[in-house]
């Protein structure tokens, strides 16, 4: 329970020191008024007067922030900033992040499921048949996978799949899942595939070198000299030992996704977070940029850190760790 | 002190996801593929049990000097102008329009852009500004990131929970995000990118660098050495720092890989370097307009960052399975 106490002390420190770093980082370089012209070039200037007036510029740095940090936690994550001349309309940032939010989740989702479906049984066959002619193609195949970048693979996708064949979709809006699940799917399928290719790679190594270590316990031995079948072996003796890294590593890597996800977004035009924020980078938006950005690390720490709770939670070894420590 | 497991990049991964003082440190992007890569010794393995550098090593090698060559030679190659002034299509040897956006040809061997240009003269020049981004970038964050994983794995106590928490803070934004701010923020040009993508790279090659020093630290030949009288600083350099250097050294050829590959990220996402300077990033991002008809545009540079990531994986692979003690003295 202390430790579950000095976890939590922990992330409100982080979390505070992320939000006040990127609003600062902002503040010191962007400049108040180029922030706001950079935002609505074609407005008037009355528009932009009323603009900063809005947005609090003339306060003192430290209120600006408490004003700032006090919606933010409230869900009010400020406001985009449309149109020309006198007309000047805005959105709040909160309802863009309410649509494409659950868009990015599931994506996720299909990507980690796609990886681990693949990463599982090919990593438990190479390190069964480790240094055989399988086990080395296999691995020659991941240590090309991991060269190969997300976007490229992405682009791949687009460019034979999509394009040339036409067997699947490029530049459609996506179908909403609870309506039409099929299409959804069929809209999904590529950018999942292009998200979870390297992670596949990087799955099936870990649990190969772990799966190797364990097979040579003694444990194992018994359990072949006993004469069980390979299969019960692999899946019910060793299996559960091994992946223990990699469940670990699976499940604290779904916040790293999110990074990749930008990308894989932008290109496949997945109406997502990363999708939004290469948006508004192009909109020149810097003030939902730096909502943005503050948002998906908040999600980060927070996601890392449920992740983290409940390892140490379910998983013996870290309890006694920590307790021994 | 840790059992010294048989292969580095368990090591790794297990130093980032079954640390007992792990508190918010997840394992990032980077670490993950760095540690994938190493994770596995047969690819390049193989090479290392005998003295002569297997084939694999001499075509990465061969590869790399070509691209940094190529790209260092840029401005007196035989190679068409990869920027024109006037947006006109040029004459080809025979006296025709050259069709804009070509495919490959004999006269140019990836093909014409979107404006006539020369993609292949592009690819090479392109590389000047990837390979600067990446190796400056993790040059810095090398010298800084090194430094600071050195300290705090020597000094475990408040000097190694200081920088550590310092480092994670850096570690809680997600990496692409990170530099996307950074950049956004700062400014679109190469060495502002260069900047953000070190910052991004420090914590990671702190955290890795904190491992290794750890481990040494606590060696009996440097219990020795302090016992004998030898100053702090003294110790970090002589006896801990020669033997953390290759397996640093090694990461740090994967790092540049994986830093090449973020340079192209952002500037697809729009967050890269300014449209107007070549770099392969650029080059892919403004190919995308038209995958369809002239898919080459996109698919030279990918190839090339392709090749070039492959080869940094297999010679830092090749490097690392050379240097590692346990493994030769086998």
């Amino acid at each position: 329970m202390r430790m579950v106490l000095s976890k939590i002390v922990r992330l409100v420190v982080v979390l505070f020191v992320v939000s006040f770093l990127s609003f600062w980082f902002v503040k010191l370089i962007g400049g108040n008024d180029d922030l706001v012209a950079k935002m609505i070039p074609f407005s008037s200037e009355q528009e932009k007067d009323r603009v900063r007036n809005e947005l609090g510029l003339q306060d003192p740095f430290f209120a600006q922030y408490g004003h700032w940090v006090g919606n933010f936690v409230t869900g009010d994550f400020g406001q985009i900033y449309l149109g020309a001349g006198d007309n000047i309309s805005s959105v709040p940032v909160s309802e863009t992040v309410a649509k494409r939010l659950p868009v990015s989740l599931e994506l996720m989702l299909y990507a980690q499921f796609l990886a681990l479906f693949f990463a599982i049984p090919f990593g438990i066959l190479s390190a069964h048949k480790a240094s055989s002619r399988f086990d080395k193609a296999t691995n020659v195949t991941a240590f090309g996978m991991l060269a190969l970048p997300q976007f490229v693979a992405a682009l791949l996708l687009v460019i034979f799949v999509g394009a040339r064949w036409g067997w699947l979709p490029t530049q459609s809006n996506l179908p909403n899942f609870p309506l039409n699940p099929l299409d959804n799917w069929r809209f999904m399928l590529m950018p999942t595939v292009a998200l979870a290719l390297a992670q596949i790679a990087i799955y099936m190594r870990l649990l190969r070198s772990d799966m190797i270590a364990t097979l040579q316990e003694d444990f194992i031995t018994t359990a072949k000299a006993k004469g069980l079948p390979t299969r019960r072996v692999l899946l019910r003796h060793a299996l559960r030992p091994s992946s223990l890294t990699l469940l670990t590593v699976a499940g604290l890597n779904v916040g790293a996704l999110i990074g990749g996800a930008i990308i894989i977004e932008r290109i496949f035009k997945v109406p997502g977070i990363g999708g939004e924020l290469a948006e508004a980078i192009f909109r020149q938006q810097t003030l939902e940029i730096q909502s943005l950005v503050v948002l998906i690390a908040f999600f980060y720490v927070i996601l890392n850190f449920g992740v983290d709770i409940l390892y140490s939670v379910l998983d013996p070894r870290i309890r006694h760790a920590r307790a021994v420590s | 002190m840790p059992e010294p497991s048989a292969e580095p990049g368990e090591e790794i991964i297990r130093s980032l996801a079954t640390d007992e003082r792990r508190e918010m440190v997840p394992p990032d992007a980077a670490s993950l593929q760095i540690a994938a890569v190493e994770a596995g010794p047969e690819i390049a393995g193989a090479a290392a049990g005998r003295k002569r550098l297997g084939i694999g090593a001499w075509l990465a090698a061969i590869w790399l000097i070509l691209v940094i060559g190529s790209a260092i030679a840029a401005p007196i190659l035989p190679i068409p102008d990869p920027k024109r002034d006037s947006t006109l299509p040029e004459l080809s040897s025979d006296g025709s329009l050259s069709v804009i956006a070509a495919a490959p040809s004999l006269d140019h061997p990836f093909g014409l852009d979107a404006s006539g240009l020369d993609v292949f003269s592009r690819t090479i020049w392109g590389g000047r500004a990837s390979l600067i981004i990446g190796f400056v970038s993790i040059g810095l964050g090398f010298l800084v990131g090194g430094f600071l994983g050195m300290l705090s794995g020597y000094f475990k106590g408040k000097v190694g929970g200081f920088i550590g928490s310092l480092l994670d803070i850096l570690l809680a934004f997600p990496q692409l995000v990170l530099a996307i701010f950074v950049v956004e923020v700062l400014g679109h040009t190469v060495w502002f990118v260069t900047f953000a993508l070190a910052i991004v790279a420090t914590p990671v090659l702190a955290r890795i660098t904190r491992a290794s020093s750890l481990s040494w630290s606590e060696r009996e030949f440097v219990v020795a050495a302090r016992a004998q009288g030898a100053k702090h600083g003294r110790v970090m350099l002589r006896e801990v720092l020669p033997n953390t250097l290759p397996a640093m050294f090694a990461i740090a050829i994967l790092s540049v890989a994986v830093v090449i590959v973020a340079e192209a990220g952002l500037a697809i996402v729009g967050a890269g370097v300014n449209p107007s300077v070549i770099t392969w990033g650029n080059m892919i991002s403004a190919g995308q307009a038209d995958l369809k008809a002239s898919p080459h545009i996109v698919l030279a540079p990918s190839l090339v960052i392709f090749l070039t990531v492959l080869s940094l994986n297999y010679l830092g692979d090749v490097i690392r399975a050379r240097t590692d003690v346990r493994e030769s003295a086998l």
